[in-house]
């Protein structure tokens, strides 16, 4: 095994301009944190390889800039994507709000693509402003998973980073062993089917 | 060459500064105490090595690791790639070691871990070479005389070493993670003579299950298997004789213990079977078998070997089993059917015998007991002496102590009687006339590490053959991963591979990510510089990503370079030019209607991230390429607009309108009317109008500021402008109806559509071909030439404009309305044409300060 992994997946990240995305990949991929705000002004990766069930996987994991204005920009990296990691600020209302239109990015640009809920800045009970139970209804109602971090105080990003790296893991040994039937379904029956399975 | 030590002084600023340059390359607890200039020579090569002897005050422990640099003088502590790491434990050993060597002037440094590296100084530096030796002499002294019992931790260093590949990371610190688990092997041989195995009365367990404890894995061989001609042609029954003996074998092995055969190979009569205890199946992570044939001719295979190759946890096991030449005489063919084994058995993934951890030969080595001529036998060959006497001429221990065979191999003592030759169903050596002389033909040998033989013996009892059936057992301590240690370990070498990915990802910073233009004009080029830096440690290739299958930017931007490389910290200058002009004007205008900036440049870094440029500007509204519908709801001159304000009346819909017809369409037709003759020949060059000149500025200040004064220019700029304000809007003016006019075989139903153009477009377009058909009636311009030069330009954009007939059909159309001749009474409808009429004069004689159209 010459290349030191079984798996190479692509994650990205996205969400509103300071929701943490960049702090959250610093986190998972070099364990550190920084207080100082840089604000992302373009596309920046990390790579990471975990072991899950035995097996290497290298994460090549996509940092977008979350402003509104490099929004049609973005969207031409969720190409070959495998997993998407969708960020909001607990302590900003707007930014939970949001958490729809980039879901709408996502069906407009991806194919099949498996995806995570985050609520980052889950560190101080008195700035949280989205409430769990609320958050927790919604990624329901979507099919998705939450996962409330903070990239600050190292809280859940690494169980988070885990489980979409798992669920993009399964969903690719799931339809590799189906993959004579698949061979026959076209793209757009398939695209039906996904969103048919997301909103039951 | 920078300068370099501590103690010259002789340039204290240079000798300051690359120890500041070293200094930064370590944590805050690490002292860097020495730097010594070295050189290694590569081939022709000299490679310059910067020493630096470094200590770690949370470790307490010393080093010296070793850079390479990628220029004299340094600037950054990046430019130092760290090319080896000694620890100066027990091990470490500074020689000197000129002897015969082209220089004295070079010394090897080695710990226990890494072979001597050779290091060579220059003759300036002979001095310092005194100075550094003494102080790594003394550091790793201090260590170990002050308390010899300390354990030192040199784990800080782990974060200097070079990472190599995961799977080489791993094998590295084994140590770390891998535990030994006994395993019992069980190898047995027997040349059976072409016996059939069904003859066999007695079960084979006085064979196969003599171990003390239950074996874990069996390898058994057999010797000629009973292959008569005909079975060897006929795969059935030799598959049946085969599947017999592995039965029988299955049956004989060791009670109460659930075994399951892994593989057999097969060479004719040369069998290899593995047997596995079923609960250790699914830790054999690798099983592969082949076979080399010797004998007649070195290839029909009546000699030769078969083996198998298996991985059990992390050890790698090799069984072979092997038929050597026969005969007291055939010694060397003996050793060259060895050689031929050893060399000739690959397994699929490569592996030879020898790339195992632990090897067992078993089989009928044919090796003979060779006594001088004249040597009286010793009694009945049943004693221990009898067997050492006896021993003293065994040809394979000869050749073993020889090196001709069996190299590296090693073989217990043998405590059993000669396993050959006997009369069949007896425990008599051979009465036959031949008399052969009892040899020890069959052997079991090993190779390999944490092997211990618990057995070696001969079984009497079974006597169908000519040979006695061998046995050996083994306890051989597997190399076992702890699965726990293995995980710590595995994820701390992913990390450091990792990180060191992420460390030499190429990176280059830009001066600005957003360029902004300022005010920028119709038809005025400007441009904008900014620099790109490589502060990474690594050359660095960039280019400007296409976007979307489009190109790198906007038709009206220009970026120079598209691509480039840099070079450590050089600097490169990227320029962007904008221009506004004919061609262009269309896609800023669009731009600016649906975005707030002029363009987002995407400069990617190879093998790296993207960044976003932004480039912004202040545009000045102007008439060239706005729609005539825009222009309609102005109510002052575009000068005062603002590009916020003209971009909402480009996105404004309604059909409100300030004036019924733009005025700088007004205003040029106005001054063209005026002209009379000399508009003679004013609509030819209607190519020219692409390459505006710097004074047609003039012209569109004129227009966009509503000037009262003199036009500033001549017949020709004026008609250009025209045709301009009509072709360059994005839209035709007789869009969305262009299709239908070109389709239309009459003035009437032409008018139809015309009638169903927006205010501002119909009156632009009534208004025009009034014009025109006066100036046709005047005979200033050719009917033709202007039909198909208006035509092109109001009809344009169609589907059919690459038809042949095209030019004709634009004409036709164009006819309609500026042919006096034919728009009334030829083409009959009198009607239409004559509102159309009435309509363009209604315009032309309508003011401008009425506030509305309908």
């Amino acid at each position: 095994m010459a290349r030191g992994f079984d798996h190479l997946f692509k994650l990205l990240i996205i969400g509103d301009s300071g929701v943490g995305k960049s702090s959250l990949l610093i986190r998972f991929s070099d364990d550190t944190f920084s207080g100082s705000y840089i604000t992302t002004i373009g596309v920046d990766f990390k790579i990471r390889t975990v072991v899950i069930d035995g097996l290497r996987v290298k994460l090549q994991i996509w940092d977008t800039a979350g402003q509104e204005r490099f929004r049609t920009i973005t969207s031409t990296y969720y190409r070959g994507t495998h997993g998407v990691i969708i960020v909001y600020d607990v302590t900003n209302g707007d930014s939970f709000a949001n958490v729809r239109r980039w879901l709408e990015e996502i069906q407009n640009n991806c194919d099949v693509v498996n995806k995570v809920l985050v609520g980052n800045k889950n560190d101080d009970p008195d700035r949280k402003v989205v409430i769990t139970e609320d958050a927790q209804r919604f990624a329901r109602q979507m099919d998705i998973e939450l996962y409330e971090t903070s990239a600050k105080d190292n809280i859940n990003v690494e169980d988070m980073f885990l489980s979409i790296t798992r669920q993009v893991l399964n969903h690719k040994l799931r339809t590799a062993s189906n993959e004579q039937q698949k061979d026959t379904i076209n793209l757009k029956h398939q695209k039906n089917k996904r969103s048919k399975k997301c909103c039951s | 060459m920078p300068g370099s030590g501590t103690g010259t002084g002789n340039v204290p600023m240079a000798v300051k500064s690359t120890l500041d340059i070293v200094r930064q390359r370590f944590k805050e607890d690490e002292i860097v105490h020495y730097i010594f200039e070295a050189y290694q020579i590569q081939g022709q090569e000299y490679l310059d090595r910067l020493l630096a002897l470094v200590s770690s005050e949370s470790g307490g422990t010393y080093a010296i690791i070793a850079f390479s640099y990628l220029r004299t003088p340094l600037t950054t502590a990046n430019e130092l790639i760290i090319n080896k790491v000694f620890a100066l434990n027990e091990s470490f050993q500074l020689r000197q070691d000129g002897k015969g060597s082209i220089t004295t002037m070079q010394f090897d440094l080695s710990t226990a871990e890494d072979r001597p590296i050779k290091y060579y100084y220059y003759p300036l530096k002979s001095q310092e070479y005194e100075e550094f030796v003494a102080k790594v002499i003394s550091c790793k002294n201090s260590m170990y005389k002050c308390d010899p019992e300390a354990v030192l931790n040199f784990s800080w260093l782990n974060d200097y070493r070079q990472i190599g590949e995961v799977k080489q990371e791993l094998k590295k610190r084994e140590a770390e993670y891998i535990v030994y688990k006994d395993i019992i092997i069980y190898c047995a041989t027997w040349n059976v003579n072409n016996k059939p195995c069904c003859d066999s009365n007695s079960p084979l367990r006085s064979w196969l299950a003599c171990s003390e404890k239950s074996p874990d894995i069996y390898a058994i061989g057999i010797q000629e298997l009973d292959t008569p001609t005909k079975a060897m042609l006929n795969s059935t029954q030799m598959q049946a004789t085969v599947e017999q003996w592995t039965q029988k074998m299955v049956e004989s092995l060791y009670p109460g213990v659930e075994y399951e055969v892994l593989r057999s190979v097969r060479l004719v009569g040369i069998m290899l079977i593995v047997i596995v205890r079923k609960q250790l199946r699914q830790h054999i992570l690798r099983c592969q078998l082949n076979s080399v044939a010797r004998g007649v001719l070195n290839t029909l295979g009546n000699k030769g070997g078969v083996a198998i190759s298996l991985q059990l946890h992390e050890g790698n096991i090799c069984f072979v089993n092997s038929h050597l030449a026969a005969h007291m005489g055939y010694v060397d063919e003996r050793n060259k059917d060895y050689n031929a084994i050893v060399e000739g058995m690959r397994f699929d993934d490569r592996r030879t015998i020898s790339d195992h951890d632990h090897i067992f030969w078993l089989g009928d080595l044919n090796y003979r007991i060779q006594e001088p001529p004249g040597q009286q036998r010793p009694g009945p060959l049943t004693d221990a002496q009898t067997y050492e006497l006896l021993l003293q001429y065994d040809q394979l221990g000869q050749e073993m102590r020889k090196g001709r065979c069996f190299d590296g191999y090693t073989e217990g003592e043998i405590k059993f009687r000669p396993t050959y030759k006997y009369d069949p169903g007896t425990d008599n050596y051979d009465s036959s006339e031949k008399q052969r002389a009892p040899a020890y033909c069959d052997r079991v040998l090993w190779k390999g590490t944490r092997i211990e033989q618990l057995a070696y013996d001969s079984i009497m009892e079974i006597r169908q053959s000519d040979h006695k059936p061998v046995y050996a057992i083994f306890r051989a301590k597997i190399k076992k991963r702890d699965e726990i240690k293995y995980k710590k370990v595995q994820e701390e070498v992913l990390k450091a591979v990792d990180k060191r990915e992420n460390d030499n990802q190429p990176q280059i910073t830009v001066e600005t990510v957003s360029i902004d233009f300022g005010r920028v004009r119709f038809n005025e080029p400007s441009m904008q510089d900014f620099n790109v830096y490589n502060n990474c440690p690594l050359p660095v290739d960039f280019r400007f990503k296409e976007k979307d299958m489009h190109d790198i930017c906007e038709k009206y931007l220009q970026v120079d370079p598209r691509q480039d490389s840099l070079m450590i910290d050089s600097a490169r200058s990227i320029r962007i030019k904008l221009l506004v002009d004919v061609r262009t004007v269309g896609n800023l205008l669009k731009k600016i209607r649906t975005s707030d900036n002029f363009d987002i440049l995407i400069l990617h870094v190879e093998n790296g991230r993207d960044i976003f440029i932004t480039v912004t500007g202040d545009y000045q509204p102007s008439c060239f390429g706005l729609s005539m519908e825009t222009m309609c709801r102005t109510n002052r001159p575009l000068s005062e607009y603002t590009q916020e304000q003209i971009k909402h009346l480009m996105r404004d819909e309604s059909p409100e309108y300030q004036v019924t017809m733009p005025r700088e369409f007004f205003l040029l037709i106005d001054y063209l009317h005026r002209q009379g003759s000399n508009l003679e020949g004013c609509f030819n060059a209607h190519d020219s109008r692409y390459s505006l000149g710097g004074h047609f500025n003039a012209v569109r200040d004129w227009l966009d500021t509503w000037s009262n004064e003199e036009f500033p220019g001549n017949v020709q700029t004026a008609a250009q402008a025209l045709m301009l304000l009509l072709e360059l809007p994005e839209q035709s003016l007789l869009e969305p109806f262009v299709e239908d006019l070109l389709a239309s075989s009459s003035k009437s139903k032409a008018m139809d559509y015309i009638a169903l153009l927006s205010a501002p477009k119909r009156n632009v377009f009534m208004h025009l071909c009034m014009f025109l058909r006066e100036g046709i009636l005047c005979q200033y311009y050719d009917l033709q030439q202007v039909a198909l030069i208006f035509g092109r330009i109001l009809l344009r954009g169609s589907s059919s404009s690459s038809r042949m007939d095209y030019n004709s059909r634009c004409i036709q159309f164009m006819r309609f309305f500026i042919d006096s001749d034919i728009s009334d009474s030829a083409l009959g409808n009198g009607h239409a044409s004559g509102s159309g009429n009435i309509q363009a004069k209604s315009s032309t004689s309508a003011t401008f300060s009425s506030s509305q159209s309908r």
